[in-house]
């Protein structure tokens, strides 16, 4: 802090000299008090405008409202009370911890995989730096779509190499066995190159010193990268770890555009089951609970993982 | 009315000149007489479309229609696996935005429960509204009836009011690759049997990958309707009985759990290898490509696989290879009907522009535009006899061998099979999802059937079977 | 000795080339089947690979014949508008975030950060039938609007760890030279933030272009996008996976052109702060 002491970070022009200081300092730290409201004040006002809905979907929880007519009445918490006795929700739950573990756990190792290669000074990775976050590019409907096409045994590209491996008959989205490894290869597609591009800024990012002084120490590659890297690393990657947990808990386009749920009920995440009921279904109060559920996971989840994301940015600044 | 024109000559001319120019765009005034199309001109109508190529004649037309009328059209087209989910969300909005819609005539049963939609029988029976020459009794009966219902659940449809209209319609028969077929010497299947034994023995036909007979098999409830319903009405199972006063799904008959036996042995046996990621353009785009020897599905599926453009280019790899025929039925002999699905627009009961909107209604479903369309814009399944009988319809048909046959054939047991109650979306796609575990995770049909059942009635059997009350308004 | 490190050192970058080959085959390669998809006439989408008689049809008719050029431009408009609202609102608000100690600052922070998670299906009815009463709905502010819940949520984070890398110090060091706080902002912050600023707009922007439930169901036919329209292609009397393909190519263009642009910038401009040390 040094010389700042003087001057607080932020503060407009502080050359006042022979003014009064007792008087403007108490206005001048009102003033101070009010200003970061001031300044996050646009962006709450239009964030917050999602509230009003949000708070008109948790009323309509409580009501038996559907698509079908304007008229409903209150039927208190019957919505949360048949979800939680509904077998298909649990199924459901699981199906969803199971997708998102499995999507960001591979994109994660993936991501870091890659961007490690990538960090590398030679040609091929300088080349594919950019052209590697190319998949994030195609809306990811349309990626399932050519994804899809690619898988289809009668007619898609793969067909031909995946005989070549004695797995001509794979089926893919079409079979309980596989849809869910269809699902997370697809979604490892479209996302991993999001891990990617935030790793490889963080890795680029990362201070050159330690590692001189780990090299003269000798530490093996390993060594460095557990002790050093991955340390102060570790605020990023928390940080897209939310990322990709929140939103792969949430994914829907992508399984909607494959299995639609299916086979049977095998991809029937909360989402899903939570679109059908409300939309196609119409029944749209009972959906919203299985989202309020939902969004509680997400909430919390992101919440601990968001504490754990300070601490580590404290110690990686400390490493630093 | 006409007869009073003074010039015989003239009225003998300009019906020459209807027929003559019917597929130009100046026919709409020959049409004319001396209905007010111009009753609602300066209004701007909002028109919610489902991308089709029905819905790509109307738009094509839509120049014509403010020609005549003066109304204005914003449309917007969807794609169909959004379609109803977006117009569900408008319609419950109830703020008359949009005008016009398209919708299916089984959604139909969900929309017309909730009072989305307008009755049309005031605007049909009003001579100011409705041209003399429209001409009801010109559309076929079973598929005007498809867009009648008198809203009571389990009531077949055909009786009370007249809901929406049908731009167009799809029968489900089977499509067969005929080259393949005369080359090897194959008979068409008459009956189910012959079609699975058919369906198991062409695997591989052409090639690794390639198989029988395209069926859908989507979680969703369109995979209910092609083939899979065909068979089953036309062998006498029923989706619904009424016990009690209460309706009461019969998919735990033994003759419905029969046939979805046989259903899940020809997908696994004769079916895509992908059927559950499967619906209709799968089916038709592997059938069009020369990998599956069948197709079991809407007719217009196959006929679209079939076209070559008169510049010669081709719909598919297999274009110009197609045959039709009526769906295999169970006994031989039966007689072979099919499920109909019917393309429809309906006016949104909250709509502000009903007058216009009707003017739209009746020119986009009217004997001048129907005929355009099937002539020039690809509507194959017309819903006009008079547009069947035309001599330029029948020339662009005769290019599918066995379509209007087929057509001719089965259209007298041609109805839509499905009985109509408002939780039609939800009851057919567990219909679906209860296939898929039968034909992929190996559940015993019966019991999965009897577990589907349940599901269904808990559902329709709070159901009242009686006319709705008309409510005293309580619209805000 | 020293020849078995040198095999040892080669067999590793050798195999960490093949790896990052082997993923950047399953990356790239769906892409080039769809732009191969592109120019392939329908009766030739199945039966050929890659020897096949290329077509612009599919352009044409995506570009040409239909409306799908209004749509592209809409998606422009509203996804630039978006970022560009985001960037005025949420860099100030990322700075104010780095910056000062206050009450509920951490709350507020992870406050705007939830709102990234909001589950788009439990509030797009109510969100419909508010557009609907208010006239938002089919408008190009109305997307904008609704469109803030994912690129500012994102652009405050990344921009956030930036603003906590700038030594208060600098700050000090300009405010001393006489400028007012506003200039310190414009002519030292923001300089100094500019690699973040210019990425985290790049991924704002691709995740509004990319957007689907919301301007499937809060627009039509006047401010609707192309990613909504370009499904439209896929299917109507025969199965048009050419069109689709074309109109994705298409769709991509902007972020690709953008993404090259910006590529000095693009990777070192993604960290969320604190490991520059």
């Amino acid at each position: 802090m040094r010389t700042t002491v003087l001057v607080p970070p932020g503060e407009p022009s502080v050359e006042t000299p022979g003014m009064e200081l007792s008087k403007s300092a108490a206005k001048y730290a009102q003033r101070k008090a009010l200003r970061p409201y001031l300044i996050l004040a646009p962006t709450l006002l239009l964030t917050l405008g999602i509230l009003i809905p949000f708070v008109a979907a948790i009323y309509l929880s409580f009501t038996d409202f559907t698509l079908r007519s304007s008229d409903y009445s209150f039927i208190g918490f019957d919505n949360y009370v048949s979800m939680l006795q509904n077998p298909d929700f649990w199924h459901s739950l699981v199906v969803t911890l199971q997708y998102a573990f499995l999507c960001t756990t591979v994109e994660m190792l993936l991501g870091i995989g890659v961007a490690l290669l990538l960090n590398e000074e030679n040609p091929i990775s300088k080349f594919l730096r950019i052209i590697l976050i190319f998949p994030l590019m195609i809306a990811p409907v349309i990626g399932t779509l050519i994804w899809k096409l690619m898988t289809n045994p009668s007619v898609g590209i793969l067909r031909t190499p995946m005989s070549w491996v004695g797995l001509g008959d794979f089926k893919w989205g079409a079979s309980p066995d596989t849809a869910m490894f269809s699902l997370v290869l697809i979604d490892a597609w479209v996302y991993t190159p999001f891990v990617i591009i935030l790793v490889l800024a963080g890795l680029r990012s990362l201070p050159k010193s330690p590692y001189e002084a780990a090299l003269i120490d000798g530490g093996s590659p390993w060594f460095v990268f557990k002790n050093l890297t991955l340390p102060m690393l570790a605020p990023v990657l928390l940080i897209t770890l939310v990322f990709r947990l929140m939103l792969s808990l949430q994914e829907f386009s992508i399984i909607f555009a494959l299995t639609e749920g299916g086979p049977g009920d095998t991809t029937m995440s909360l989402s899903l089951l939570a679109y059908n009921r409300g939309f196609p279904f119409y029944g749209l109060a009972e959906a919203i609970p299985i989202m309020l559920f939902l969004y509680l996971i997400v909430y919390l989840v992101s919440f601990i993982l968001i504490g754990f994301w300070r601490k580590a940015q404290q110690r990686a600044s400390g490493v630093a | 009315m006409r007869i009073r024109s003074p010039k015989f000559a003239f009225v003998v001319a300009s019906i020459g000149a209807a027929i003559l120019l019917a597929g130009s765009p100046g026919s709409a005034r020959a049409e004319e007489s001396k209905f007010d199309w111009k009753q609602a001109s300066g209004t701007k109508l909002v028109v919610m479309l489902n991308k089709h190529p029905y819905a790509d004649a109307i738009i094509k037309r839509l120049p014509e229609f403010k020609e005549l009328t003066g109304i204005d059209v914003e449309y917007t087209e969807t794609p169909e696996e959004n379609y109803f989910d977006k117009l569900t969300t408008a319609l419950a909005s109830k703020n008359g935005n949009p005008d016009v819609f398209m919708t299916g005539t089984y959604q139909l049963w969900d929309y017309a429960s909730a009072g989305y939609m307008e009755a049309l029988d005031q605007y049909l029976n009003d001579p100011t509204q409705t041209n003399p020459d429209y001409d009801v009794k010109d559309i076929f009966e079973g598929v005007l009836n498809g867009g009648k219902w008198d809203l009571v659940p389990g009531h077949q449809t055909g009786t009370g009011s007249q809901w929406a209209l049908a731009l167009g319609f799809e029968t489900n028969i089977l499509a067969y690759n005929k080259k393949y077929f005369d080359e090897k010497g194959l008979k068409v299947p008459k009956t189910f049997d012959e079609l699975y034994s058919l369906a198991k023995q062409l695997k591989d036909w052409n090639g690794a990958g390639s198989y029988g007979v395209a069926v859908r098999g989507t979680r969703n409830w369109a995979t209910i309707h092609p083939g899979y319903m065909t068979t089953f009405t036309n062998a006498g199972a029923k989706d619904f009985e009424i016990k009690d006063g209460k309706l009461i799904s019969a998919l735990d008959q033994p003759l419905a759990i029969e046939i979805t036996k046989k259903w899940a042995q020809l997908v696994k046996d004769g079916g895509p290898p992908a059927w559950s990621n499967y619906t209709w353009y799968q089916c038709g785009a592997d059938f069009g490509a020369g990998k599956a020897a069948m197709l079991f599905d809407a007719d217009i599926l196959g006929y679209f696989q079939n076209v070559v453009s008169p510049d010669g280019k081709k719909g598919s790899d297999q274009a110009g290879n197609i045959a039709f025929a009526p769906p295999p039925v169970m006994k031989e002999g039966d007689p072979a009907g099919a499920n109909e699905w019917i393309w429809q627009i309906a006016i949104n009961k909250s709509s502000k522009q009903k007058k216009a909107a009707w003017l739209f209604m009746q020119y986009f479903t009217g004997k001048e535009h129907g005929t355009w369309a099937a002539i020039n814009a690809s509507v194959v399944d017309p819903p006009r006899k008079s547009v069947w009988d035309n001599a330029d319809f029948k020339a662009v048909m005769d290019k599918a061998p066995g379509y209007l046959e087929t057509f001719n054939t089965i259209i007298e047991h041609t109805s839509v099979k499905f009985t109509p109650q408002p939780f039609f979306d939800e009851s057919t796609t567990n219909w679906a999802a209860t296939l898929q575990k039968i034909v992929l995770q190996g559940a015993d049909p019966k019991s999965a059937m009897t577990e589907l059942a349940k599901s269904i009635t808990r559902n329709t059997s709070k159901l009242k079977l009686e006319q709705p009350e008309k409510k005293p308004s309580t619209s805000k | 000795m020293n020849e078995s490190v040198s095999i040892f050192t080669l067999v590793g970058r050798v195999s960490k080339t093949v790896l990052l080959l082997v993923y950047a085959l399953f990356a790239l390669f769906p892409l080039l089947w769809m732009i191969i998809m592109s120019l392939k006439p329908d009766s030739q989408m199945f039966t050929t690979t890659f020897i096949f008689s290329p077509t612009m049809e599919n352009y044409s008719a995506v570009f040409l014949r239909s409306d799908y050029p209004h749509f592209f431009l809409n998606n422009l408009l509203v996804s630039i508008s978006a970022v560009l609202l985001s960037l005025i609102v949420g860099v100030p608000a990322a700075y104010a975030l780095a910056r000062f100690h206050f009450r509920l600052k951490e709350d507020i922070a992870f406050t705007i950060l939830s709102f990234r998670f909001a589950p788009e299906i439990l509030v797009i009815l109510p969100l419909f039938l508010i557009y609907q009463r208010t006239g938002l709905y089919d408008t190009y502010f109305g997307l904008i609007w609704v469109y803030q819940l994912i690129t500012l949520p994102l652009l405050i984070w990344i921009l956030r760890g930036y603003f906590e890398d700038i030594s208060p110090d600098i700050e000090a060091a300009a405010q001393l030279d006489g400028y007012s706080w506003w200039q310190v902002f414009l002519k030292v912050l923001l300089p100094l933030v500019k690699p973040g600023l210019v990425a985290a707009s790049l991924l704002c922007f691709i995740f509004a272009w990319n957007a689907f439930t919301f301007p499937l169901l809060l627009s039509d036919a006047r401010a609707q996008t192309s990613t909504v329209v370009a499904l439209r292609f896929l299917a109507s009397d025969t199965v048009h996976y050419g069109q689709v393909a074309a109109a994705a190519t298409i769709s991509a263009l902007p972020e690709v052109i953008l993404a090259l642009l910006i590529q000095k910038h693009l990777v070192r401009g993604l960290s969320f702060g604190a490991v520059k040390g």
